[in-house]
């Protein structure tokens, strides 16, 4: 069995009436976009961790790159130094995997929006996410080594595309993350 | 010869010539009928009987289906009159009956994709149909009698659906039931941090699709005719995403059987 067609076609907002979406759909692709987001907390919680096997943190990795837009970065920042440094996604992964601690956590919080998601003129909407991430470096003997608190914007963009499955005309939403800012680190 | 000559003479050449002059009449009467020769005033009464069909026509008001419409310009054009006004009005109606096909073609073709959406719709039994209300859902495209081989294909295949339905549906109700468990405990069992009991779900469940790249349809909003999805994924890709996030937030909507009776599409809606 093969999938028939996943062909996506990219076409604007201007199918359905999407030019006036109503209350309803707007949540629905509000709480898509902060979903989004969700979903790449946990896939950094598991590439960071130190107990997923290799094979397993690089399926999730493609996964987590899957969101994002190509070319996106990371910013990343520690107490130690004042300036802040960005990665493309894929090395940022990467480098989470490697990090010199025995173990890692790594959670986000406050996920919510600091500007709602707008309509542009080519149909795309975009938005503004917040994230306080909670990072914890843990060492075998010395125990907690390490920590620090990131408040982080990450830009979302929804668009409206279509693609025919087994015959059916399907509209879907397609969420993509952009660039991850940081915006303040403290302790 | 000389015998010849004498019953000649006995002959009543008055009685045959008018015998003669009878049947060269008759034959010409005859052959004048075959030919489609017309008289002058029979000529003038057809040529006004299309004008007039061909006005109506012009008009909209002839009660004739666009075929015999067709059908009745195709015999005025035969006829070759030589009349400057009917050949005007035939090329008049012809125009009308040309916008008018292509008016029928175009209604004919918005009815066929709204039909084939129904249709796909349907299919996968997004509404959660009884066999009996489906059957009524396919009877209304059937009426509409689009004549169209795609659109029968689908109706073919609706029609052994809801055989399927009517034969199975306890079986189907369980085939629902030990997905969604399945899913339930790929989640139960990697928030427990047992990633291999997760692992062994995963195959279990995906035995019961066509393929692991079967496609997983996520609904996100449902409005009237408008439906939402999220990105399309894969059965395979779906499965480790349960097992990523811990999370099951989605239902099982409905889902399509290939002949061997396996999963070839699986829609979800948001819980």
């Amino acid at each position: 069995m093969v999938i028939v067609g996943l062909i996506f076609l990219s076409v604007g907002l201007f199918a359905q009436g999407n030019d006036d979406l109503s209350p309803q759909r707007k949540q629905a692709i509000d709480s898509l976009a902060l979903e989004k987001v969700r979903d790449l907390s946990k896939y950094i919680s598991i590439i960071g961790n130190k107990d997923t096997p290799w094979s397993e943190a690089q399926r999730v990795i493609e996964r987590a790159v899957e969101l994002f837009m190509p070319g996106s970065e990371m910013g990343v920042s520690s107490l130690s130094r004042p300036e802040v440094h960005y990665y493309k996604l894929r090395e940022y992964f990467d480098r989470l995997m490697q990090l010199n601690y025995d173990r890692v956590v790594i959670d986000w919080y406050k996920i919510q929006y600091v500007s709602d998601l707008e309509r542009q003129p080519d149909g795309t909407y975009v938005g503004v996410i917040t994230v306080f991430q909670r990072f914890q470096g843990y060492d075998k003997e010395k125990g907690l080594v390490y920590e620090d608190t990131t408040k982080k914007d990450i830009t979302v963009y929804v668009k409206r595309k279509e693609t025919q499955i087994g015959g059916r005309l399907i509209g879907f939403w397609d969420v993509l993350l952009g660039d991850i800012r940081v915006k303040e680190t403290s302790k | 010869m000389t015998k010849i000559v004498n019953r000649l003479k006995f002959v009543n050449w008055q009685h045959f010539v008018v015998i003669t002059l009878i049947a060269v009449v008759a034959m010409s009467f005859d052959s004048c009928k075959s030919s489609g020769k017309l008289t002058n005033k029979e000529k003038k009464a057809q040529i006004e009987m299309y004008k007039k069909k061909m006005k109506e026509i012009i008009n909209g008001t002839t009660t004739l289906s666009l075929e015999d419409q067709e059908a009745l310009i195709a015999e005025a054009i035969n006829k070759n009159f030589g009349d400057e006004k009917l050949n005007d009005l035939i090329l008049k109606a012809q125009q009308v009956t040309k916008k008018a096909y292509a008016a029928f073609e175009k209604d004919n073709q918005a009815k066929v994709a709204a039909a084939r959406n129904k249709l796909f719709d349907l299919l996968v039994n997004k509404q959660n149909l009884s066999a009996d209300q489906l059957e009524d859902e396919m009877n209304k495209i059937k009426a509409l009698n689009l004549g169209n081989t795609e659109i029968d294909e689908l109706l073919e295949r609706l029609e052994k659906k809801i055989g399927e339905m009517r034969g199975y549906n306890t079986m189907e109700m369980k085939l629902k039931d030990k997905i969604e468990s399945i899913f339930q405990s790929i989640v139960d069992a990697s928030k427990a941090g047992n990633t291999s009991m997760a692992n062994s779900r995963i195959d279990a469940v995906l035995n019961y699709f066509s393929a692991p790249d079967v496609p997983v349809l996520i609904i996100i909003s449902r409005e009237g005719s408008i439906v939402d999805y999220d990105k399309p994924t894969t059965i395979q890709d779906y499965l480790n995403f349960l097992k990523d996030q811990k999370e099951n937030r989605n239902n099982l909507d409905s889902y399509e059987l290939d002949d061997a009776g396996k999963i070839k599409v699986l829609d979800l809606i948001k819980k």
